[in-house]
């Protein structure tokens, strides 16, 4: 606990550091008169863009993939993986077909996505989803298999079928695995809300940047950037915060 | 007296790849109502094989376990355990109320009837007031205790117990075992103890059954005849008490 009060100033000092970094760099260091804009001027452009109304579009359209997608994904992630992990059959079989898809990088199915949904937010929502759900079922697979053997029989020496054993064990012994699952998610759903836009032409920030781009706003890019990374940071400061609190027993 | 539990000629085999392991071969025996009855024997001998299916997690290749005269085929409504492993068999994400609640949603009962059967378990077991505690918050001695609660709570009339003093101290190893003893007085429980531990057995039970072999079979059902109350200074110096704990250690270790 004695690191907590240092550990905001130290990420500033950071921040700060790497900004100056960056502002040497790009006014007498290597990128000095390359394409790459200062800080100050990228920094001056990101407080512009904060007042347009466009700007906050694009970051609500972005999340609504991202978030639309990611409950989407734990909707049917969850449910699936508790079914499998409470077979031993289930599990073996599908773990295959499950990891075959959980590597397979979304970015290889835009093409086909763009043929069924067209450039649109359903399209994100559509590669977010597939972006995620393989490996969230597997992770809950695994937890619910995780849970233990001796909690299990002490449930069924006292009479409590498989629903109880599920709600009441097997789930929040899961939860830690879930929780994982989870957090690397969040951070996919975000990236891959960016790259439907980048690459598939669907609404919100990953396409602003790609316009920005192709018409050289160089500023305009780099002002993008900095707000996924601050968005990045927020969601996933959130779901740690929120893990802590519902999975507390883990802590101690 | 009637009797609670009858094992009749329980055989039990395990098939694994690389044949067949005989663990039990026709055990017998006789549980009277409101005994206490312990289970000791080596290593491995088969002791926790035994407890599954006297809980009814298991099935006998051979023979059947009759409870009040039912065979039974899962567990029965009116068993509790308590297992050795507390960190295991309480949930960590439930308080100790909510964990002594869980086996009560089995039971119809009001609201102000379970809070009242988890207060008064609590009180017996010595832990008032620990309702909204979690298990990693307590000692082992205490965990323990919150899963005898639970037991007690769930007003059973058969209670088993798979190595239940293992893995705490010394000290409140001795306080668990009177424990037990007092819920045994106060509720008159059926009492099913699997236990390494011979002084233990002899300390707390009417009837030892000794197993014995491989497969292991009833060596001997040893009548512990010594009076109750039994207490910690006087029963453990006891020269019947001594009698005892070897006849049963001797058997134990093939010796007799």
């Amino acid at each position: 606990m004695s690191g907590k009060p240092l550990r905001i100033p130290a990420g500033l000092v950071s921040a700060v550091v790497a900004l100056l970094i960056w502002q040497i760099a790009t006014t007498w260091g290597p990128l000095a008169g390359t394409s790459v804009p200062t800080a100050t001027s990228t920094l001056a452009e990101l407080w512009n863009m904060l007042f347009m109304s466009e700007t906050w579009d694009s970051i609500w359209q972005t999340i609504q993939m991202a978030l639309y997608g990611f409950l989407i994904a734990v909707a049917i992630a969850i449910p699936v993986g508790i079914l499998i992990g409470l077979s031993r059959f289930a599990f073996i079989s599908t773990k295959f077909t499950f990891d075959f898809f959980k590597v397979i990088p979304p970015i290889v199915i835009i093409p086909i996505t763009i043929l069924v949904f067209g450039p649109t937010l359903q399209m994100g929502v559509f590669l977010v989803v597939f972006a995620i759900v393989f490996a969230l079922a597997v992770q809950t697979a695994y937890g619910v298999r995780d849970a233990d053997p001796v909690l299990i029989e002490t449930m069924r020496c006292y009479g409590m079928g498989r629903a109880k054993q599920v709600l009441f064990a097997r789930l929040p012994a899961a939860s830690p695995f879930i929780a994982i699952g989870i957090r690397i998610s969040v951070s996919a759903a975000m990236i891959v809300a960016v790259v439907a836009g980048l690459v598939g032409g669907a609404p919100g920030l990953g396409h602003d940047l790609l316009l920005a781009q192709t018409n050289g706003q160089n500023t305009v890019t780099f002002a993008i950037v900095l707000i996924l990374g601050i968005l990045g940071l927020a969601v996933s400061r959130l779901v740690v915060f929120l893990q802590r609190r519902l999975i507390f027993w883990t802590a101690s | 007296m009637a009797i609670a539990i009858a094992v009749n000629g329980v055989s039990m085999e395990y098939k694994t790849p690389k044949g067949t392991t005989h663990v039990l071969d026709n055990v017998s025996y006789e549980v009277q109502d409101g005994h206490f009855v312990s289970i000791v024997g080596p290593s491995g001998v088969g002791k926790t094989t035994l407890l599954r299916l006297l809980t009814g997690l298991a099935q006998p290749t051979a023979g059947e376990i009759l409870v009040r005269g039912k065979r039974i085929s899962s567990s029965p409504d009116d068993l509790a355990v308590v297992l050795q492993d507390y960190t295991r068999s309480l949930m960590p994400w439930l308080s100790v109320e909510k964990n002594i609640a869980l086996p009560l949603k089995n039971q119809k009962l009001t609201k102000a009837e379970r809070k009242e059967r988890i207060t008064a378990s609590l009180a017996e077991v010595g832990l008032e007031g620990a309702e909204s505690k979690y298990p990693w918050q307590l000692s082992g001695g205490m965990q323990q205790r919150v899963s005898i609660a639970r037991a007690l709570a769930v007003r059973p009339s058969i209670l088993v117990m798979d190595e239940p003093f293992a893995s705490v101290d010394a000290q409140t190893r001795f306080d668990l075992e009177d424990l037990v003893l007092k819920v045994r007085d106060d509720f008159g429980i059926t009492t099913l103890m699997v236990t390494h531990d011979i002084d233990e057995a002899v300390y707390l039970s009417d009837e030892i059954v000794v197993l014995q072999g491989k497969p292991a079979k009833v060596r001997d059902v040893v009548k512990v005849d010594i009076p109750f109350p039994r207490s910690q200074m006087e029963t453990r110096n006891d020269a019947r008490f001594a009698d005892l704990r070897t006849h049963v250690y001797g058997m134990v270790r093939g010796l007799e």
